[in-house]
């Protein structure tokens, strides 16, 4: 039986623009890496959200990060600040993984 | 004005308008009806390369006097200065706030390289030459409006946001400076110039005769763009759907007139009413989204792609070219 151990994964969907400040912070707060998925659309609280692919403006990324707890809180306390006058979900889940060193 | 009529008429059934209606009429019923994303990138590389490659060889040509230098500074001044007379505007015909007022200013002293490729191909259409300044103007003119309107933003707003973060910060100040329209537009102006007429032989094959045509392709696209977005015009509202139409007609006439004054030529004139007509969407709403995220890109990206950029397709580009025949004759 493999071992799992208990983890943290925090699943970020905002829009591009602010895409690279939300990274930012994930890597100052100690996360070992995150995964970027660059094409998500849906409906929210600012209507529908798509690839109108002239620019960013209206286009969302999700960003997934699976950290250790204490990792993981910092990270969801430094959200609300910079999802301020943004399109923004975050998500936060317990999970378990099978290769504890890589987070 | 029997050729003002004319000249929009032929404006009207040109390939590239018939082709923009079209995608118009598709986006809007939502068809399926698609060009690929990185189809389109390219279209939009390969229009800019080309306009670029023939300003350069145009200014190869003709070499570089003072009328260059003389454009340049009229590109910076008008870029800096337009978004002032737009807030202004703004401020007292709408009821905009601030900080979305001085986006929207933003985007009208910038400009729409679309639309002045399209200006270029109604200029082919009936031979008419333009300074390859122009185009080094077009280039210069995309990032100057930026600063204003976040400076417009700023000093509106200076007893709510009490930070003194920097105007643009160094992120921001790159992707705007090499942005993908800035750089290939110098660069293919600097390998137009420095190959001149040779440079064009090998080229003309792929930049000249295709042009118009790629021209249209690309319009069927942006025609989409637009049909999709015109259903958000209820977030927009109808005093700011006029200034979307009454700003390109202001614009312009400071571009004729200072172009004018500048000594450029028929078509020169014209494209420069163009540039003060146009406004950007693309470029400074990636940059507003990311400097004064408090404006809402729900208003400005639709009035200046789905109003403005319109407007000056069909109407405005005549237009502005039956009154640059008529400045020049005087």
């Amino acid at each position: 039986m493999v071992q799992l151990y208990r983890k943290k994964r925090i699943e970020i969907t905002v829009e591009a623009a602010r895409a690279r400040a939300i990274i930012e912070m994930i890597e100052s707060v100690g996360a070992k890496g995150y995964t970027l998925v660059s094409e998500v659309s849906g409906k929210g609280n600012r209507g529908v959200r798509n690839d109108a692919h002239l620019s960013d403006v209206f286009r969302n990324v999700m960003i997934i990060v699976i950290a250790a707890e204490e990792i993981a809180s910092r990270i969801i306390e430094q959200s609300p600040g910079l999802l301020e006058n943004y399109a923004g979900i975050v998500v936060v889940s317990d999970v378990e993984v099978i290769r504890d060193e890589h987070f | 004005m029997d050729t003002l009529l004319q000249s929009a008429l032929d404006n009207l059934i040109s390939p590239m308008v018939l082709f923009f209606a079209l995608g118009v009429v598709a986006g809007w019923l939502k068809s399926d009806l698609a060009i690929p994303e990185p189809i389109s990138k390219g279209l939009a590389l390969y229009l800019m390369l080309a306009i670029g490659f023939k300003g350069g060889v145009e200014l190869a040509s003709n070499g570089l006097g003072g009328t260059v230098v003389a454009a340049m500074a009229l590109a910076l001044a008008l870029s800096f200065s337009m978004p002032l007379l737009a807030y202004a505007l703004l401020r007292a015909a709408t009821r905009l706030d601030v900080p979305n007022a001085a986006a929207v200013a933003a985007h009208y002293g910038s400009v729409s390289v679309v639309t002045f490729v399209a200006a270029t191909g109604f200029l082919g259409y009936r031979s008419i030459s333009y300074e390859g300044s122009v185009v080094a103007m077009l280039a210069l003119m995309e990032t100057p409006a930026i600063v204003t309107g976040l400076l417009l933003a700023r000093r509106g707003m200076s007893e709510a946001a009490g930070n003194r973060a920097p105007l643009l910060s160094a992120d921001v100040t790159r992707e705007v400076i090499l942005s993908s329209s800035v750089v290939l537009l110098i660069g293919s102006l600097l390998i137009g110039w420095m190959t001149g007429k040779d440079g064009m032989t090998v080229m003309a094959p792929a930049i000249v005769d295709p042009f118009k045509a790629v021209l249209a392709v690309f319009l069927l696209d942006m025609g989409l763009l637009v049909g999709r977005r015109l259903r958000d015009f209820r977030a927009v509202g109808w005093s700011l759907v006029a200034f979307g139409l009454y700003m390109p007609l202001l614009g312009a006439m400071v571009g004729l007139i200072t172009a004018k004054a500048i000594g450029l030529s028929l078509g020169g004139m014209t494209l420069v009413a163009v540039l003060a007509a146009s406004a950007s969407y693309i470029v400074v709403p990636a940059a507003m989204r990311i400097s004064l995220p408090q404006a809402n890109p729900a208003i400005y990206v639709p009035l200046s792609l789905a109003v403005t950029f319109p407007f000056n397709l069909i109407v405005g580009i005549p237009l502005y070219y039956a009154a640059a025949q008529w400045i020049a004759g005087m």
